[in-house]
C-alpha cells in the first residue's frame, strides 16, 4: 500500500469557491458559473453529485479536471450491464489462496493460523469502490455511464454511498477515512432510481454555448485562426440545433479545428465543410442533412 | 432566510416537483454554504431540489417569482462571502441567467405575487390531496378491468407503462443472469487443474445454453382487445434486446408482422380492423406461414379472448404449433368467468396450452407477464 505512506505529507486541501474556479482553470475546463458554483456545493456538502446530459459534452472529464483540483487520484468505475459486486466492491483472490494453502501444505500449520493468513488485506482484490473507501486521503470516485448498470447494482451503489463503509466478513468493517467526492454520470439510457437522485445533488451538463465553445477552442487549438475559431464554434452551435442522430461532441469539434489548422485552411467554406464534416458528423444520414442545410450553417456562422 | 426557503419548496411540491426532506435539508445547507447571491442561490437550489431536467423550467420559473428581486435592493443584496462562486463569475451567470429568466418576467408582470398567506392556505389542503390522489389513479390504472376504462385512463397508463416495463427487464435480466451460471462442471475443473498440479485453479462451470428464448407474441387487434395489446406491447417492445428473437404479429381475421415504435403500433401491411375476429384462419396462416419460425425455443404468446365468432376453432393446429414450440401462453383480457361462455372456444384452445393466465386489468397483465417469460 503505497498510498499510505505518502498520506500524511500531504494536507486536506480546503474547499472555497475560488479553488473549484481557479482548478477548474488550471485544469483548462472551461465551463459556466452555474457548473462552478455546483462543483462547489457537491464538495462542500459531501454529497455525491450526478450528472446527467447529452453524449460528449463533457461529463466524464468533471471527473478528472475534479481530481486535478484536489491534486488527488481518480478512482474509476465504469458501469456496464452486468456489473456486480464482485467487479465494483471486492473479491478475494481464488487462485493466491489456493496457491498459499497448497504451499503451506507440509508446515503442518494449524486452521486458525492458515484462515487468519489466506483471509488477509493481501489476499484481497479491491475494485474500485472499495479503493476509494479504503484511500487514506480524499480522492475522486468517478462511477461512470450509471445508467448502463441494473437496478439491483443501483441499489447495492446507494448503500454504499450513504454510509462510505463496506464490511468483508472475514474482515471486518472498512469505513472511509475521508468521503471521496463521488461523481455520477448518466446518458438517460434509462430513467434512474428518485432514491439514488435523492441522494445526489444534480447537475444537468449541456452544449456550452457559442461563446464558451470558442473559448474552448481558442484554449486547447490556440495557433488555429482567430476568425476560424469562431466560424467553427458558431457552426457546430447551428449543427446541433438540427435534428441529428448524434450532436457532435466537443471533443469532435476539437478534432475539427485541428484538422483545418493541420490543413492550413484559412476560411470555412462550403467545399471545406464537405471535405471535413465526416470529422463531426459520424452518421451517413446526419451528414446528408448537415450537407443540405450547410449553406445556411455557414452563412450564420459568419455573420 | 429558513423561512422563505420552506416557503419555495412548498411551493416547488404544489407544482409537482417531489422534493423530499431530506433534500430540503440539503437544499438549506446549500444555501448557507453560498450565500443569497441570486444566481448561486439558484444554482444551489437547482442542485438540491430538481432532479430531472425536465423540471427546470418549473423550477426557473418558480425561482424567479418567488424569490423576485426589487429593484432598490438590487445593488446591496450581496454578502461578502458569496463573492467567491457568485460576484467572480458573475458575468458567465447574467448570461446565463437570461434565458432562463425571459419567459417568467411575463408571467411575473400577468399574476401578481401570490400573498403568503393566501398561497399557505391554499397550499396546505393540495398537497396532501395531491399525493393521495396520485397514489389513488395509480391503483385506478392498475386494478380497472381493460373493458372499463376509458381513453382519459388508457393515456395515462403510458407513464405507468413505462416504470412497469422497466420492472420487467430487470426481471427478465435476473433469471438471464441465473441462467449464465451453472453448476459447478467437474470434468472441466479437474482437466483445467492439470495445468497447475491438480490444484483446481481455476473452477469450470456449466453453461446453460440457449439463455434467451425467441418470442413469438400473438396479438388481437380487434375493438375489443386492442387497448390490450397495446399495453402488452409497450411491455414487451423495450424489452426486446433481452430475447434472442423477437416477432410480434397482430391479427384480427389474419396474422400481420406488426411493429412498436414511439409508443404506437406498426403494421407492417395494411389490416382490417373491423374484421370479425377469427383465430382458426390466423392459426392456419401462422402453421402455413410461419411454422418454420416455431422452434423448440420458441415462446409462443397468444393475447386474446378467445371469441371465434363460431368459427371453427382449428385448435389441432394450436396442437401441432404446441409440440414444436417450448412454450404456449394464452393471456385472455376477459375475467374466467366469461370464458367458454357465447362465441368464447378458450376450452378447446386451453387444452393445448402450457398455461392459459386471465389479465383483466393492468396489475393482472405484468404479473402474468412476468411469470410466462
Amino acid at each position: 500500500m503505497t498510498p499510505a505512506a505518502k498520506s500524511p505529507n500531504i494536507p486536506p486541501v480546503q474547499i472555497t469557491p475560488e479553488l473549484v474556479r481557479d482548478g477548474l482553470r488550471r485544469a483548462r475546463y472551461l465551463t459556466t458559473a452555474a457548473v462552478e458554483t455546483t462543483l462547489y456545493l457537491s464538495l462542500v456538502l459531501e454529497k455525491p453529485l450526478l450528472i446527467e446530459g447529452p453524449a460528449g459534452a463533457g461529463k466524464t472529464e468533471i471527473g478528472k479536471v475534479l481530481a486535478e483540483t484536489l491534486q488527488t487520484d481518480l478512482v474509476r468505475l465504469q458501469c456496464y450491464e452486468g456489473l456486480d459486486e464482485a467487479k465494483a466492491l471486492y473479491e478475494w483472490n481464488y487462485q493466491k489462496q489456493l496457491l498459499r494453502i497448497q504451499a503451506d501444505r507440509e508446515q503442518e500449520r494449524s486452521w486458525e493460523e492458515v484462515n487468519q493468513h489466506i483471509f488477509s488485506r493481501d489476499y484481497l482484490l479491491e475494485r474500485p469502490l472499495l479503493r476509494a473507501i479504503a484511500a487514506p486521503r480524499k480522492v475522486v470516485l468517478l462511477i461512470d455511464e450509471i445508467d448502463k448498470a441494473d437496478e439491483e447494482f443501483e441499489a447495492f451503489l446507494l448503500e454504499v454511498l450513504s454510509d462510505f463503509q463496506v464490511s468483508i466478513p472475514e474482515l471486518g468493517t472498512v469505513t472511509a477515512q475521508t468521503r471521496p467526492a463521488v461523481v455520477l454520470t448518466s446518458n438517460r439510457a434509462r430513467e434512474l432510481s428518485e432514491a439514488l437522485k435523492r441522494r445526489c445533488l444534480y447537475l444537468y451538463l449541456d452544449f456550452p454555448g457559442v461563446e464558451i465553445e470558442r473559448e474552448i477552442i481558442a484554449l486547447k487549438v490556440p495557433d488555429l485562426d482567430a476568425r476560424l475559431q469562431d466560424q467553427v464554434a458558431r457552426f457546430v452551435n447551428g449543427l446541433r440545433k438540427l435534428d441529428l442522430r448524434k450532436a457532435p461532441s466537443i471533443a469532435e469539434t476539437l478534432d475539427w479545428a485541428r484538422a483545418l489548422r493541420a490543413l492550413g485552411i484559412k476560411e470555412l467554406d462550403a467545399a471545406t465543410v464537405r471535405k471535413t464534416l465526416n470529422l463531426v458528423l459520424k452518421h451517413e444520414e446526419d451528414l446528408r442533412q448537415a450537407e443540405t442545410k450547410s449553406g445556411g450553417l455557414l452563412a450564420g456562422s459568419k455573420s | 432566510m429558513r423561512v422563505r426557503l420552506l416557503g419555495f419548496i412548498d411551493q416547488l411540491r404544489a407544482a409537482g416537483i417531489r422534493a423530499s426532506v431530506a433534500e430540503s435539508l440539503d437544499a438549506a445547507a446549500a444555501a448557507s454554504a453560498l450565500g443569497v447571491e441570486r444566481e448561486a442561490l439558484r444554482a444551489a437550489l437547482a442542485a438540491t431540489l430538481v432532479k430531472d431536467q425536465a423540471d427546470r423550467s418549473t423550477f426557473d420559473s418558480l425561482f424567479d417569482r418567488y424569490f423576485a428581486v426589487p429593484e432598490r435592493e438590487r445593488g446591496k443584496g450581496k454578502r461578502p462571502q458569496s463573492t467567491g462562486a457568485g460576484s467572480g463569475l458573475g458575468q458567465g451567470h447574467a448570461a446565463e441567467a437570461q434565458r432562463p429568466a425571459k419567459e417568467p418576467k411575463s408571467q411575473r408582470h400577468g399574476a401578481p405575487r401570490l400573498d403568503k398567506s393566501e398561497a399557505e392556505n391554499r397550499r396546505q389542503p393540495s398537497r396532501a390531496e395531491r399525493a393521495a390522489e396520485r397514489l389513488a389513479r395509480r391503483r385506478e390504472i392498475l386494478t380497472t378491468p381493460f373493458e372499463a376504462m376509458d381513453p382519459r385512463l388508457v393515456e395515462e397508463a403510458g407513464e405507468l407503462l413505462e416504470e412497469l416495463s422497466r420492472r420487467l427487464r430487470a426481471h427478465l435480466r435476473r433469471r438471464l443472469r441465473r441462467a449464465r451460471r451453472g453448476r459447478l462442471d467437474f470434468r472441466r475443473t479437474i482437466r483445467a487443474s492439470l495445468g497447475s498440479g491438480g490444484v483446481p485453479v481455476v473452477p469450470a462451470f456449466r453453461r446453460r445454453r440457449p439463455g434467451k428464448v425467441d418470442l413469438l407474441a400473438l396479438c388481437d387487434l380487434s375493438h375489443s382487445t386492442a387497448t390490450v395489446s397495446d399495453f402488452l406491447l409497450a411491455l414487451l417492445a423495450p424489452a426486446v434486446g433481452l430475447f434472442r428473437r423477437v416477432r410480434l404479429l397482430g391479427y384480427v381475421d389474419r396474422p400481420v408482422e406488426i411493429s412498436f415504435e414511439h409508443g404506437h403500433l406498426v403494421p407492417h401491411e395494411p389490416l382490417d380492423l373491423a374484421a370479425r375476429s377469427d383465430f382458426g384462419r390466423v392459426l392456419q396462416q401462422l402453421w402455413q406461414g410461419w411454422e418454420s419460425k416455431v422452434t423448440r425455443n420458441t415462446l409462443l404468446l397468444v393475447l386474446g379472448d378467445a371469441r371465434n365468432n363460431r368459427r371453427p376453432p382449428r385448435s389441432d393446429l394450436l396442437a401441432r404449433l404446441h409440440t414444436r414450440a417450448r412454450q404456449v401462453v394464452w393471456l385472455n383480457p376477459e375475467a374466467p368467468g366469461r370464458w367458454n361462455t357465447g362465441d368464447s372456444v378458450m376450452q378447446s384452445y386451453a387444452r393445448h396450452c402450457d398455461r392459459v393466465i386471465a389479465a383483466g386489468n393492468l396489475r393482472e397483465l405484468t404479473a402474468a407477464v412476468e411469470s410466462a417469460l
